[in-house]
């Protein structure tokens, strides 16, 4: 298919649907036939703010108005309007058969402007890996000694194992079987990495990217290279509108106070402490102040659990970094209501539950905690919940 | 019809200190709360108890995002209405008036709290406070924002290191009679002008010390002001000011804001002239230069005069932070709440060892924003 002004006549009317304001073209009940020559025939049915966009292969039929172009430079270059087309209607290169008007009065109005896609890259991953040793800075990599392994799957992808030692770098085929850690990953997710389209850390956390070994020396590694630079892109004008990236960080110390302080002292005596209201007898999980119901203070402490029901769940397929480590968690994970044994009714407690049971985690199912060996009396503590079977 | 009256029934605050490592924030909102109920026995029946709480806090200071959500049971603000005053604390009293005066809310509580304990440096936060491309990259805080005002009111003034450690020796001298204040050892001027220099000329016993507090009050209309106490202190003015927030835009040494600020609260109050009417001042000086400067922006003392204001005795004339001020210790965003309860102690009597006789007017006065960008001024009277 030609491409003209980087886009193709199937590009204009794939992106027809997308493009359609169905607001506008509430009260329209038409049906439009184009041909281009050399490209095909599409029917575009409009009725009453609905689209349908099908490609023909015979004769147009039904259509009262049909729009034939000459050759796809035509077609393309009237839609993006880098061709006027009046000049393309009395040049004959395009041809109205109905009602003309609909060209400059209808379309305007119930299409959004096609534009064309950005000019994708034409980069593969193959290509950056070849770069590896001439971007390497011994500098950098001063005492280090591991091997990377690449495992970049699709189009321009390929096994690669890149082997630092000894202030040298060496790219080589293939997997070792001695990887300090190894990446797996679409190839395209790698290649928008290297160019900064894709950020790392959305890629770990979306699980695109998959690590077997030191997690740390992965992080590491960009810091041994220089930057990869797009031989194809043009040379980076200076820009009016940037963004810059900065991380805000105030390390802060946090007072538990008595009623927390409760809380903290029972998980490493692997109990669950919750504090009761002495007007309306409520358990509160996670311990506070006060009752913000009765508006009086909590002091008595009684167990709960350690047993539970579940009351409510869900389960987490985005994951955000862990707010405690930074770390990527690995996904799908549940957040679980679980209604404590002897703790009143709607005062549940929040927490994971075991990802073997997830697939059999329902409301209603008895779960048990699952403590550290060694509890600290930190958030750690506990691990998870199970199902007790 | 008399136009409405809004008064402070109770005050409560919390003892500031330097490290309240064992409280969260919540408990010592808590201890607020209940001392001002202790005192009136107001409750929170939907009908004729408090229905709308104003809080103030700092989102930085707490860590947290939308700060007041997670106090909300210790201000017994459950099921009630609630909102954060973002802004300087003294404006928290403001809206809570304006709920009242529009005659929306007959009865509002005022509680505030911040912990300046809590992160690792407070100057950072402050830096947090100016634009992500310049200000902070380059380093930018309230301190070093403070210091060049500082300069540049001691070149027009005329104030001298000595007039900044007689101002400090003062403020301990009177916290030490504050029950409240952080600070309350009577130091020497030898051993403020002895302290480590922080940011020129601010030595670290000319700035506030790294304080936690909470303060509340209970304010009601006219109409039920006597159900709760038989000593209202009303408030008559109030008004603030704001100035560029790119402070090279601004003359540092102009008191631009405040002037604004004063004027309006003045004229709503019906004083014609401050240094007639106003028998005690209560300024927020986080550092030791803003009690002349901001002085001299109420109008107790002339344009570049604040030399001759400290030598002439201005601040005991005018009986200036009696409480010790925010020198000896509260902490930003509160601070003209505390500014605000010293000044209804002593119009109520209520002062204890800090009462002077005869206070019938006072002015509280606050802050907020690098080098005073943002000024507040509460008019109360017994």
């Amino acid at each position: 298919m030609a491409e003209f002004y980087g886009t193709t006549v199937a590009d204009i009317f794939n992106t027809m649907p997308k493009r359609f304001k169905p607001e506008e073209a509430k009260d329209e009940d038409i049906a439009i036939g184009y041909e281009c020559k050399g490209e095909g025939k599409w029917k575009v049915t409009i009725k009453h703010g609905t689209i349908k966009v099908e490609e023909v292969k015979g004769d147009l039929k039904g259509c009262a108005t049909t729009i034939h172009a000459a050759d796809a430079e035509t077609f393309i270059g009237t839609t993006l309007g880098k061709i006027q087309a009046m000049d393309a209607l009395t040049t004959g290169k395009l041809r109205v058969v109905g009602d003309v008007k609909l060209l400059m009065t209808l379309l305007p109005k119930i299409f959004v402007q096609y534009t064309a896609p950005e000019k994708k890259s034409s980069v593969v991953a193959k290509d950056i890996i070849s770069t590896i040793t001439e971007r390497f800075r011994p500098d950098k990599a001063a005492g280090v000694d591991m091997k990377v392994g690449y495992d970049l799957a699709g189009e321009g992808g390929g096994k690669w194992t890149i082997v630092i030692k000894d202030g040298k770098c060496a790219v080589k085929e293939g997997l070792a079987k001695d990887l300090t850690v190894k990446m797996t990953m679409p190839a395209e997710i790698y290649v928008g990495m290297m160019l900064g389209t894709i950020s790392g850390e959305s890629a770990f956390t979306s699980g695109q990217v998959k690590l077997d070994g030191d997690m740390m020396a992965a992080g590491a590694t960009s810091r041994f290279f220089n930057k990869f630079v797009d031989p194809n892109a043009k040379a980076s004008e200076a820009e009016e509108l940037i963004t810059i990236k900065v991380t805000n960080s105030i390390n802060c110390r946090f007072a538990t106070g008595t009623a927390y302080g409760m809380w903290f002292k029972g998980l490493k005596e692997k109990k669950f402490l919750a504090n009761v209201c002495p007007k309306c007898g409520r358990t509160q999980i996670t311990p506070r102040e006060i009752c913000a119901f009765c508006r009086v203070r909590c002091n008595e402490f009684v167990e709960l659990g350690p047993r539970g029901t579940i009351t409510a769940a869900d389960v987490v397929y985005f994951a955000s970094p862990d707010p405690l480590t930074g770390a990527v968690r690995e996904t799908p994970y549940a957040m679980c209501w679980i209604l404590l044994d002897n703790a009143s009714p709607q005062e549940a407690f929040c927490f994971d539950i075991k990802r073997e049971d997830l697939p059999k985690m329902k409301v209603g199912a008895r779960v048990r905690p699952v403590w550290a060996k060694e509890t600290k009396g930190t958030f750690t503590d506990l691990l998870y919940f199970e199902l007790d079977k | 019809m008399a136009a409405k009256r809004v008064a402070i029934c109770a005050v409560a605050q919390h003892k500031n200190d330097s490290d309240l490592w064992y409280k969260r924030f919540q408990g010592m909102l808590l201890d607020v709360l209940e001392d001002l109920q202790a005192q009136t026995g107001f409750d929170f029946d939907s009908e004729t108890g408090v229905r709308s709480i104003v809080s103030c806090s700092d989102d930085f200071f707490d860590a947290r995002t939308i700060s007041n959500n997670g106090v909300t049971d210790v201000l017994g603000a459950q099921y009630r209405g609630e909102e954060k005053m973002a802004q300087e604390g003294l404006n928290a009293i403001g809206y809570a008036m304006a709920q009242i005066l529009a005659g929306h809310e007959d009865l509002v509580l005022v509680m505030g709290h911040c912990k300046e304990s809590q992160p690792e440096s407070r100057e950072l936060i402050s830096n947090l406070g100016f634009d992500p491309f310049y200000g902070r990259a380059l380093g930018l805080d309230c301190l070093n924002a403070a210091a060049l005002q500082a300069r540049a009111y001691m070149a027009k003034s005329g104030l001298t290191e000595d007039h900044l450690a007689e101002i400090v020796v003062r403020a301990r001298q009177c916290a030490a009679r504050n029950p409240y204040a952080n600070c309350r050892e009577i130091i020497e001027a030898g051993k403020v002008k002895g302290s480590p220099m922080l940011c020129d000329p601010i030595r670290q016993l000319h700035a506030y010390p790294v304080s936690d507090g909470a303060v509340g009050m209970l304010l009601a209309s006219e109409e039920r002001a006597k159900e709760f106490t038989d000593k209202p202190v009303w408030l008559t003015g109030f008004a603030n000011c704001m100035d560029s927030f790119f402070f090279g835009d601004r003359d540092l040494t102009s008191n631009f804001a405040l002037k604004g600020a004063a004027e309006r609260a003045y004229k709503k109050a019906g004083i014609k002239d401050p240094k007639k009417t106003v028998n005690l001042v209560e300024v927020m000086d986080a550092y030791a230069y803003q009690q002349p400067m901001w002085m001299e922006g109420l109008g107790f003392c002339k344009d570049g005069q604040g030399a001759q204001f400290i030598d002439d005795a201005g601040l005991g004339k005018y009986k200036v932070n009696l409480s010790g001020g925010m020198l000896a210790g509260d902490p930003v965003i509160i601070s003209g709440l505390y500014r605000a309860a010293n000044a209804a102690l002593q119009l109520r009597g209520e002062a204890g060892d800090m009462q002077v006789p005869d206070v019938k007017c006072a002015v509280a006065q606050s802050t907020n924003g690098p080098a005073g960008q943002f000024h507040s001024v509460l008019i109360l009277e017994a």
